[in-house]
């Protein structure tokens, strides 16, 4: 049985998935990447190991993708998360045509034809608002616990209005909007709105077409799924998967070459140059 | 595969002239003897020459200060003079020049003496305002009417073309005697027709030579050889040196077409750039290409920046005043057509260069080139199945350059093309 | 002069109603971004010629019988426009091409002029995204040259051109003259309210000034001056105390419009005695001759009896000396210096601007704004900092 691994090395957090040649996950870990990225994705591999019950020697192909991809000494290549996430996408959900990821620090629009080929992806990497670091400028602003965020906006009826287009300022339109006496739940909703909004012109720019999938770490609060829901005008797949999307997407690109490897070993081209 | 011996004659000897050019401009500035600004889009280099008017063009200037990795104090100057950080890096960089007294990293530049711009870039007029609150000498502007919808360029012969181009041409009259007036020198026909002819050898070739870019591989790199030739193209329009060297260049390039001699890249892709490089990583920029094996075998860059004349006009030296008018006017609007309407110039590139991709490059500080290209790019998806990718940066800024975040683009979209070939297979 | 549809005047109802009912009135219809009027007029039967900042020779599309629409952005979220366009751009570059996407603003051709490197790129842009003719009108930006009214007269043929095929019937010189005729009075009446607005500016506040020169780009032109001719006289009879605020000039709402609530806050601490708001409006300065070739005759008025912009270049006049004229009639005593967002032209006129006005000793205040920006507590502060600094010199 050959056995393949993914690692998504992000900017707050490195993923490590192992998948089967049936392509079913076999383990997954998570860990902080901190400052020591090297070592983020070596430990997030060995916890993934021993989640799976594997042998680091049962590992045919590993895979790095992620802003630290090129840290990941121990991979045989590395692929962009853009890929990655597609790949990992369509895997869970094989009618997905358009993927949202909205990370940490970036967020990304991506277009997928049948095949899961990538069409056009746009990302929003220059600043920070529309993705996840605004709702956490807002978390911090309001002296909330992140996950508290989703459900305080769910009980919000009359969103605010936010304007500011920088995090950095976002800390104090929060305040003024509370000094103004407006209520915590339509002031958190009306953040959401707003970086559902920015999610969705992205979205714009690469084609919205049905279905979509919600990937990333926002994925877990509710409100924002229910926002993009609202403001979409569908039902966007969310699966449990969804921290790790980029990580099985690498997983099944190390798999690809596992498969390709064996069938034909001197006559294919790596995927990078 | 033999090598000839004439395989990279045109980089080399276009450097060169590069740096004898900036020579002889140096000594210029430092004999206090003034020049004539001019921009690629419109340089009417062929007439300035009869005045015997050295010729500047603050955009290559600007250019070079981002290519030598010095752009970002020129730029925190101008800043710092008061220009906000949202208008052209070029204007800004040119600013510092003008403040630091012609002081540049390739020697001094001359003042003006005198000034032309034409409208195919409205921040050129803007540009030239600044120069003459600096230095009070005259500035004209050389109005060029372009194409005034999509598909509606107007045909040579017709009644709509002919009033554009009587107009180009009483203003090209009013332009020569400023030039006399200035110079202090009479105007002499037959050196203009001189400098036309020298015009046309350099259109001609620089047509043919984008042409035998079809051949596979290509003969050479449009990002990087091309905007060596692009620079001898618009610094040596209209002398004998540059009919020379485009001369030298369609010999070179037909060379390695017959010889199947490409570039030093081992062609996997073959690209359309659309934008301009980016000049603060330039080398680097290129690289995250070529590492791929990725060459670019045409640019939308190399037309509009030559001002038109991959066109290959011909002037007609039996009536040069008319024919100057007639060969601007169709040069300058083809430049400005390649900016605003080049949906369908992209798709017959795509088709006449075998292209496998599009590359799409807006700058922050080219709001000319930049505001149409997302659009552009979705008019071009629409009518070619060609995959293309979208990255924006700077011409001049490294602050909104970010080497990172564009490979990473840049390296999902070839792994998209990769991909693309394996299931076609 | 007839309209080519037979229609309900927009503001005949208005006409004699209290000054404060038609002001709101005005208001209401000025910041409605799906413009009504405009649906109005076609649903009538009637075509709209939509116009770009900043300037329009609109006689021409009136003589044809079409609605002169001048298209200058909104408040509002460009959603969908958005994604045909990349960053770094100005606000009304997006939100202008919004209106015709999403916002139910149908046109019948669309017109553009290259003010900018931003807005020369809307008759393409448009032009793959609606099916009405986008064209551009290429002002001459060498007025300098002894030839640039005999072209400009041809390049208005153009534009009557397509006037006639829009339309459907020619445009004649008596048409051209009769709404040559119209515009002059339009004109000067403008001149009249801005008049009021130097000798008694607290009859008409600038925000409320705004409001009945942009209805001009809404509705037919002999509407805007029947009522014009109707308000004065009511402005002039207003009751309204003198109070001690500084008298400023406002430069640089030529092309994206600063949104009202900023002009209010302006108005809370001055007296704006001139500026440039929809300047395109108010472009030619005195009458175009009503006899003779008309195409010609608003060709010469464009290039020698014309105001000013940064996006205008013209040897005669330099920005400094416009300025410093306007800063002067207006007896003025500071200016207000306002740039929209990614504005190359706007901003870099700052520069020329503020170093004139320090030649001058005249005092500033430079501000940028976008269109849609809604929060104004910022510059409301920095603005009163300002002026309390002027009174209390």
């Amino acid at each position: 049985m050959a056995y393949a691994a993914g690692v998504d090395v992000g900017s707050t957090q490195t993923k490590a998935v192992i998948v089967s040649a049936a392509r079913v996950v076999t383990g997954r870990a998570l860990t902080d990447t901190g400052a020591n990225v090297m070592r983020a994705a070596e430990t997030a591999f060995r916890m993934a190991l021993e989640d799976s019950g594997l042998a680091e020697e049962e590992i045919e192909y590993v895979v790095g993708t992620g802003y630290g991809r090129y840290k990941v000494t121990f991979g045989n290549t590395q692929v962009t998360e853009i890929s990655c996430h597609a790949r990992g996408a369509v895997h869970l959900f094989p009618r997905t045509r358009t993927v949202l990821d909205m990370g940490g620090q970036d967020t990304k629009a991506i277009r997928v034809s049948p095949g899961g080929e990538i069409i056009d992806f746009c990302m929003n990497d220059k600043c920070a608002a529309g993705t996840g670091r605004f709702l956490g400028a807002a978390a911090t602003a309001l002296d909330l616990p992140l996950a508290e965020l989703g459900p305080t906006a769910l009980r919000g009826e009359r969103p605010v209005k936010i304007t500011t287009t920088c995090t950095v300022f976002a800390e104090s339109e929060v305040l003024s909007w509370l000094g103004k006496g407006k209520k915590i739940e339509d002031i958190l909703l009306g953040v959401h709105e707003s970086i559902a909004s920015r999610s969705i012109g992205l979205l714009r720019r690469v084609g919205i077409e049905s279905e979509v999938t919600f990937t990333g770490g926002v994925t877990r609060n509710a409100a924002m799924v229910s926002t993009l829901n609202r403001r979409l005008g569908l039902t966007v797949n969310v699966g449990e998967e969804a921290h790790y999307m980029g990580a099985i997407g690498a997983a099944l690109f190390a798999l690809d070459r596992v498969i390709a490897t064996r069938a034909a070993p001197s006559s294919v081209e790596p995927l990078s140059a | 595969m033999t090598e000839t011996t004439l395989t990279g004659r045109g980089v080399e000897h276009g450097a060169q002239l590069f740096r004898e050019w900036f020579q002889q401009l140096t000594a210029g500035a430092e004999r206090g003897q003034g020049a004539a600004y001019v921009f690629v889009m419109g340089s009417l280099c062929e007439l300035l020459r009869v005045f015997d008017f050295p010729v500047v063009f603050p955009e290559i200037n600007s250019l070079q200060t981002a290519v030598r990795r010095v752009a970002h104090e020129y730029l925190n100057e101008a800043e710092s003079y008061g220009y906000s950080p949202d208008i052209c890096g070029y204007v800004k960089a040119d600013v510092a020049v003008q403040l630091r007294g012609g002081a540049h990293p390739m020697g001094k530049i001359p003042k003006p003496a005198l000034a032309v711009c034409t409208n195919a870039c409205n921040t050129y007029v803007k540009w030239g305002e600044i120069w003459q609150r600096m230095y009070g000498m005259p500035l004209f502007t050389l109005d060029i009417p372009g194409t005034r919808g999509a598909g509606l360029a107007s045909t040579p012969g017709s009644v709509d073309f002919e009033r554009d181009r009587r107009y180009v041409e009483a203003q090209l009259r009013e332009l020569i005697t400023l030039c006399a007036q200035v110079s202090g020198k009479r105007f002499d026909i037959d050196r203009l027709r001189e400098h036309m002819a020298h015009a046309n050898t350099m259109s001609a070739g620089w047509h043919e030579v984008l042409e035998l870019n079809r051949s596979r591989p290509a003969v050479f790199n449009a990002l990087s050889d091309g905007t060596v030739f692009l620079g001898v193209a618009n610094g040596f329009r209209g002398t004998a040196q540059g009919a020379q060297y485009f001369t030298e260049l369609v010999e070179e390039m037909r060379q390695k077409a017959e010889q199947h001699i490409g570039t030093p890249i081992d062609e996997k892709w073959r690209l359309i750039f659309v934008g301009v490089p980016c000049y603060p990583i330039f080398r680097r920029f290129s690289e995250l290409f070529s590492d791929w094996g990725g060459v670019f075998v045409n640019s939308t860059y190399l037309r509009f920046a030559s001002g038109g004349a991959h066109l290959g006009f011909r002037y007609d030296l039996a009536h040069p005043i008319e024919s100057l008018a007639h060969g601007v006017l169709v040069g300058v609007r083809d430049a400005m057509d390649n900016m605003f309407f080049q949906a369908p110039a992209l798709a017959e590139m795509i088709d006449t260069h075998s292209a496998d991709g599009v590359v799409f490059h807006p700058i922050k500080s080219c709001r000319t080139v930049s505001t149409g290209l997302a659009d552009t790019r979705r008019a071009l998806m629409a009518t070619r199945d060609v995959p293309s990718l979208f990255i924006e940066s700077d011409l001049m800024d490294r602050r909104v350059v970010s080497e990172a975040q564009m490979k990473n683009r840049i390296d999902a979209f070839f792994e998209g093309l990769a991909a693309r070939k394996h299931q076609e297979a | 002069m007839t309209a080519v549809v037979p229609r309900e005047s927009v503001v005949a109802d208005w006409l004699g109603q209290p000054l404060e009912d038609v002001l709101s009135r005005a208001r209401d219809l000025v910041e409605d971004a799906t413009f009504p009027t405009v649906r109005r007029w076609r649903e009538a039967g009637g075509k709209v010629l939509g116009h770009f900042q900043v300037y329009f020779p609109e006689e021409i599309a009136h003589a044809a019988g079409l609605l002169p629409f001048k298209v200058r952005g909104a408040p509002l979220e460009p959603a969908h426009a958005e994604s045909h366009f990349g960053s770094y751009l100005c606000s009304i570059i997006k939100t202008s091409l919004e209106l015709a996407l999403a916002n139910g603003v149908e046109l019948d051709a669309f017109i553009t002029h290259p003010i900018c490197d931003a807005a020369r790129n809307l008759a393409g842009v448009w032009g793959r995204n609606v099916t009405y003719p986008c064209r551009i009108l290429y002002l001459p930006q060498n007025p300098n040259s002894a030839f640039a009214a005999t072209y400009l007269r041809d390049e208005y043929a153009r534009i009557r051109d397509l006037c006639h095929e829009i339309a459907g019937r020619p445009v004649t010189d008596d048409g051209l003259h009769a709404s040559i005729a119209v515009f002059n009075e339009n004109r000067a009446l403008l001149r009249r309210l801005y008049s009021l607005r130097r000798e008694q500016p607290w009859l008409l506040p600038v925000h409320e000034a705004y409001v009945l020169v942009a209805l001009a780009g809404l509705i037919p032109r002999q509407e805007h001056n029947a009522l014009l001719r109707a308000l004065l006289p009511q402005l002039k009879r207003r009751r309204v105390a003198k109070q001690d605020k500084i008298r400023v000039i406002v430069e640089g709402g030529f092309c994206e419009q600063p949104p009202l609530d900023l002009l209010r806050a302006i108005a809370r601490s001055c007296y704006v005695v001139d500026d440039d708001l929809l300047i395109g409006l108010r472009w030619l300065t005195s009458d175009v001759p009503v006899t003779g070739e008309p195409l010609f005759a608003l060709a010469a008025s464009y290039i020698d009896r014309s105001a000013h912009s940064p996006v205008q270049h013209d040897l005669r006049k330099p920005k400094e000396k416009m300025l410093l004229e306007r800063l002067d009639t207006a007896n003025a005593q500071a200016a207000i210096l306002l740039a929209a967002k990614m504005c190359e032209p706007g901003l870099e006129e700052l520069v020329v601007h503020t170093r004139a006005l320090d030649g001058r000793g005249v005092r500033y205040f430079v501000s940028e704004f976008e269109e849609n920006m809604s929060s104004f507590d910022q510059l409301e502060i920095q603005l009163e900092t300002f002026v309390e600094n002027l009174l209390f010199d």
